[in-house]
């Protein structure tokens, strides 16, 4: 195989996917350097590198979304090729651009691509022309003055969402028509704050659809292989927290079409590295949502059952290399599962959290991919999630088994988390039974509220036990008086 | 150590009867303390709401350790006395466990006439700290209380044991080392302003707590200053200007966390080590006791039988068990802690009375604690006794009962009379705790005989007159007589007057017996000695 | 007194006291003995409670004590009576706005010297990628606001002091 044309990878991200793209270059003998805020200076990303440069903003966030230092720190490594993970300026065209404009690779498709796919609407009238199905749907730039009302003709339920929009941000469901102007006001501001970009469009909210995510892998030469789906429907607020491969819900036809739509629709798109084409499942119709043109949250699922290190794809593709393999060459392996671990009391209405890691230990036997270590803080400055576990078995059943076990096995104390909430989703029947969607939680509170007197009293006794008043005003008590109890004459 | 077989048939006629009655005593006492405990009109237990103040009960609560014991003391006090207006003589007293630790609770009970002191509050207070002066106990001090009852002023005032004494009693105890903790939950005035003062330790409630020697309207009646009474004595004065108190505290639950730091911090000397083995439980049930109790206090019931329910194994190591067999001696072990128990089974001979001196001075050198179990109507009379010389026997026992070193304990079972109540460690002879059974009966001589004495003399009286009284005319005289040698001689008249220091649900004996030991053991032992026996 | 431990918002009374083995453990409404606790290292021990054994990690950070047993994670606070009474019953304490949860300011919509309402928006929070609106609990003047716009606060921080009217 010819030698990559760079030897150093700048990573202009952090927490878990900062670290997890480590792990691969050093597999392919690449040096790696990271950019970080002050804020994340003992997180297991900085830490793992060969390099680590620090950059600095307003914010840690501003930092990192801030084009010129991180340029300027791939320069300073003297980096070749920029991976820009997930989130942050992962989809951000103007940047990729700035990155190729001055001679390092970007890890991702081409900038066009990433505005075609960017832009919600583009996307979606490209999708539709192409002749794939998508949501019915109105766009405020079509006539800015009669969006709300064309809006409101379309009817309830649907859904308010930014243009440029990623993630669930922005994002507002009307099932009252009433409150659709509050929410177009709402989610304008936040579009407005999170994208520099305040248009919307709605579409048709599909109630409780399933979300299945198809992963393709695209080359220079036009070369577009799909990895098989992913089911992501076990979600809140529109963030996913559970992913599996493959999807309970698909027949093998089902399968098939779903994946093969999502190879034209890159192929349409010239599309040239990892992505993901996203899809609302209802029944046996599926409509497309967006795609994604970078590395997925939960793109270890795939990896566990297709063999394929996807980081390392990204790299051979943004080297301009062919892909070495065919679609007849990735066959799908067993079953697959990604628990996310949240900073957050899903008891609490799903409140983030924060502290300092004051105790990690991770189960054996699974995949971690980890953005914390002992000792870090966790603060409320980024995203909440901490880190991933996946498993990966034979079948679904024995991987929602591993899951469990290992969700139960995770010792975190000092940050509260979303672990048990976790552990009851995989052990709740209706998730063992494959019988869910995406308002799955919503639809069964009880799995947020969790048992709250559940197994108090062993954790009120070890309490008790471990605090030097209680213990010491037990034994104070002469044997004599302890012996004798409560009693009164 | 041989264990007691019991003769009781718990199936007999006597058996039951006697079960029934006592057990009714056990209930009516169980009613009264009830009432006296919490039986107060809606008025005061308003006030104190109004106050923002804590039932004096609810404080104990929070005051002790939770889940361990408190051995309440003279709960009946004053039940026969002012009206039986003055439930407690309107005091807490008790030995109860504060962080760990073994203390006298002394609390006022505010729901009661404000928590005034009457004659009877004064000598219960007096009796609480003589306790903590004889065995070392700390004392905590739930301060409430609106001053000395004036009207009876001349019966608690001037005297050796009037309420001057309280003051005494806590010097005295400071002297030794033995430390107090006053929480003041209520205004302090005269006399009691000095309770918190004495106290190594103490702390004000905001808003509801004052020291002072004399309150607002005795400031204004004498020098015409308008003060209020936070403003003379509160919290905040006293925590920050005068330094009289230590500690304040924002609410009585906050108070009553700070004693309990205090009482944490107190110095806790090695308590005196006496023979002692793991506890185990007696083989009868001590409900049996209400089968043996006979119901009419004449009747003779062996006390081995008592013995039995109230020891360890009811094992009974017994001593001369031949010999002078009206006064039962023996050793025997209580929650694991080696006793010798003196106990009646009858009239005292003079043989009785030199086997008891004998054995408690065998007890004394042997630092075994002595319990006596009374049921003694006195010494035997006639002319072949004194001619044996049963005075000068009688007097030796009392000579050692007087002199042991080691704590003694007294359990009033039955009937308790004449100079057998002394030598069998009556309240005069400074036992650590004396406790009475529901049935007893206390009085110089039996009411049956002291009514018939009585009535003689009345008879005598009329016949010098030239009168002669018919039968009927006798019994006229005779029934008010006996019934109030009746009334005077019942156990809630004797804890009424603190002749005691409480009346037992005989069931209760063994534990109450447990506390009161291990409490006296807070105090050492000091070396035998004597006075001189008259041989 | 008893002891007194906070989790999630509610307190739980409990007394420990010593037995011939081990200890038992009074709880509002059952008593469970035997427990026991065997530490095996600085983060974990064995809980032996009614028979049973539970390994249990932990981390005591000054009064929380942190503790994961049979998969689930409970942080408990332990109350010390101490500060617990002195806290309650005060009456001077100022009215304050707090955090509901940590986030980041976006916008502030009162200065100090305003006159608000009960129910007023004082500003809006970002957390969580949804905005909140931090209303002010009761009438009052605001007397201080403690944060900036883009500034980031943890839970239960103060957020804006208010008087009284006439105070």
């Amino acid at each position: 195989m010819p030698q990559l044309p760079f030897d150093t990878v700048l990573i202009a991200n952090r927490g878990e996917i900062a670290a997890r793209i480590v792990k691969t270059l050093r597999k392919l003998g690449l040096r790696s350097a990271v950019a970080y805020h002050e804020i994340d200076a003992r997180t297991p990303a900085v830490s793992m590198a060969d390099l680590a440069i620090q950059i600095s903003g307003n914010t840690p966030i501003a930092s990192y979304l801030d084009t010129r230092q991180i340029i300027a720190a791939a320069d300073q490594a003297r980096a070749g090729a920029l991976h820009p993970g997930y989130g942050l300026l992962s989809e951000n065209a103007e940047f990729a651009r700035a990155v190729t404009d001055t001679g390092i690779a970007f890890i991702g498709p081409l900038p066009d691509t990433i505005e075609l796919m960017g832009d919600k609407i583009r996307a979606r009238n490209f999708v539709q022309s192409n002749g794939f199905p998508v949501t019915p749907c109105v766009i405020e730039e079509d006539d800015p003055a009669t969006f709300a009302s064309r809006a409101q003709a379309m009817g309830a339920p649907l859904l308010v969402k930014p243009s440029a929009g990623g993630g669930g941000k922005g994002m507002r469901i009307v099932r009252d028509l009433n409150t659709l102007e509050a929410a177009i006001e709402q989610a304008r501001s936040e579009a407005g704050r999170y994208f520099g970009d305040a248009r919307l469009y709605a579409e048709r909210h599909l109630e409780y659809p399933r979300h299945i995510e198809v992963q393709v892998l695209g080359d220079r030469l036009g070369n577009v292989v799909h990895l098989y789906e992913r089911e992501c429907s076990v979600q809140r607020r529109f963030q996913k927290i559970i992913e599996e491969t493959p999807s309970p819900a698909l027949s093998q036809e089902l399968r098939a079409r779903i994946c093969d739509t999502a190879v034209r629709i890159a192929r349409a798109a010239n599309y040239r590295n990892a992505g993901t084409v996203e899809f609302l499942l209802s029944g046996d119709d599926f409509y497309f949502l967006e795609m994604n043109t970078r590395l997925q949250v939960e793109h270890p699922v795939t990896e566990m059952i297709t063999g394929v290190d996807l980081v390392a794809e990204q790299i051979y593709a943004a080297a301009g290399r062919e892909l070495a393999f065919s679609q007849s060459d990735i066959v799908s392996n067993g079953h697959a599962i990604e628990l996310r671990l949240y900073a957050e009391a899903p008891e609490r209405g799903y409140a983030p959290t924060t502290g300092k890691v004051l105790l990690l230990e991770y189960p054996n036997d699974v995949r971690i991919d980890s953005g914390i270590m002992q000792g870090q803080h966790i603060t409320p400055a980024f995203d909440p999630m901490l880190a991933k576990i996946i498993v990966h078995s034979p079948s679904r059943m024995e991987s929602v088994l591993k899951a469990h076990r290992a969700v139960r096995e995770l010792v975190l104390l000092g940050c509260e988390t979303n672990a048990n909430l976790l552990a009851r989703i995989v052990s709740d029947e209706a998730f063992l039974g494959g019988h869910f969607h995406v308002g799955y939680l919503e639809q069964n509170p009880h799995l947020a509220a969790g048992n709250f007197s559940a197994g108090m009293s062993a954790f009120l006794a070890s309490a008790a036990l471990l605090t030097r008043p209680v213990r010491d005003s037990a034994d104070a008590v002469p044997e004599l008086h302890s012996a004798l109890g409560n009693w009164r004459n | 150590m041989q264990r007691i077989g019991s003769a009781a048939d718990v199936d007999s006629q006597e058996f039951r009867r006697n079960d029934l009655h006592n057990r009714q005593l056990a209930a009516e006492l169980k009613e009264r303390q009830r009432l006296a405990r919490f039986d107060r009109p809606e008025k005061d237990i308003e006030r104190l709401r109004r106050q923002n103040k804590l039932f004096v009960r609810n404080r104990i609560a929070a005051l002790l350790d939770p889940e361990t014991p408190f051995l309440e003391l003279s709960t009946l006090a004053a039940n026969k006395a002012y009206n039986g207006e003055v439930p407690g003589a309107a005091q807490v007293v008790g030995i109860g466990i504060v962080a760990g630790r073994e203390v006298i609770v002394h609390a006022d009970d505010s729901s009661v006439k404000s928590g005034a002191w009457y004659p009877l509050s004064v000598k219960k207070i007096v009796r609480a700290l003589d306790i903590a002066i004889e065995n070392r106990l700390p004392v905590v001090h739930l301060c409430d209380c609106a001053g000395g009852f004036l009207p009876l002023q001349a019966e608690f005032f001037a005297d050796r044991y009037h309420a001057g004494r309280i003051l005494r009693n806590q010097s005295i105890l400071s002297r030794m080392g033995v430390p107090q903790v006053a929480i003041v939950m209520g205004q302090c005035t005269a006399a009691g302003a000095y309770v918190p003062a004495l106290s190594e330790y103490n702390i004000v409630v905001e808003g509801t707590g004052a020291i002072f020697l004399g309150g607002p309207p005795v400031v204004k009646a004498a020098t015409g200053e308008q003060v209020s009474a936070q403003e003379l004595g509160g919290a905040l004065m006293h925590t920050s200007v005068s330094g009289t108190s230590d500690y304040f505290a924002t609410s009585e639950l906050h108070a009553i966390a700070i004693a309990r730091n205090v009482v944490a911090r107190f110095h806790q000397p090695a308590k005196t080590c006496i023979d002692r083995v793991a506890p185990e439980p007696p083989a009868y049930d001590a409900s049996e006791l209400y089968g043996i109790i006979p119901e009419d206090a004449r009747a003779q019931f062996d006390m081995r039988e008592i013995i039995a329910r109230l020891v360890d194994g009811s094992r009974f190591d017994e001593y001369q068990p031949r010999y002078a067999t009206s006064l039962v001696c023996g050793f025997a072990r209580l929650y694991g802690y080696q006793v010798g128990i003196v106990a009646n089974n009858g009239v005292l001979f003079g043989d009785s009375a030199l086997k008891g001196a004998h054995f408690i001075q065998i007890c004394d050198k042997n630092r075994t604690p002595l319990l006596f179990l009374q049921n003694v109507t006195g010494f035997m009379v006639g002319r072949e006794y004194e001619r044996r010389g049963i005075t000068k026997d009688g007097a030796k026992l009392i000579m050692t009962v007087s002199s042991a070193s080691v704590p003694k304990f007294t359990i009033i079972c039955n009937s308790s009379h004449g100079a057998g109540t002394y030598a069998m460690s009556g309240r005069a002879f400074d036992p650590r705790f004396v406790f009475s059974w529901p049935n007893s009966q206390i009085s110089a001589m039996g009411a049956e005989q002291a009514a018939g004495v009585l009535t003689h003399v009345k008879a005598r009286q009329l016949a010098r007159n030239g009168g002669r009284l018919s039968e009927q005319e006798l019994a006229g005289i005779r029934e008010p007589v006996l019934e109030e040698y009746r009334e005077r001689s019942s156990a809630y008249y004797a804890t009424s007057e603190l002749w005691d220091d409480g009346i037992l649900d005989p069931v209760d004996t063994r534990t109450a017996l447990a506390i009161a030991l291990s409490a006296s053991l807070n105090a050492p032992i000091d070396a035998p000695q004597y006075g001189v026996f008259r041989m | 007194m008893y002891h007194s431990f906070e989790v999630d918002g509610v307190d739980h009374t409990l007394w420990l006291s010593a037995s011939r083995h081990g200890y038992r453990l009074h709880l509002r409404d059952e008593v469970i003995a035997p427990v026991a606790f065997t530490e095996r290292s600085d983060s974990s021990g064995i809980l032996t409670i009614a028979g049973q054994s539970e390994p249990v990690r932990f981390v005591i950070d000054g009064e929380l004590i942190h503790l994961h047993i049979r998969g689930r994670t409970r942080t408990l606070r332990y109350i010390d009576p101490l500060g617990a009474y002195a806290a309650g019953n005060d009456g001077t304490c100022p009215l304050v706005a707090r955090a509901p949860m940590p986030g980041r300011v976006v916008a502030i919509t009162v200065s100090p010297g305003d006159s608000v309402s009960a129910g007023t928006a004082l500003m809006m929070i970002e957390s969580m990628k949804l905005e909140t609106i931090i209303r002010s609990p009761q009438d009052g003047i605001v007397e201080r606001i403690h944060v900036k716009e883009n500034e980031s606060f943890e839970h239960d921080a103060v957020l804006v002091t208010l008087s009284k009217e006439g105070f």
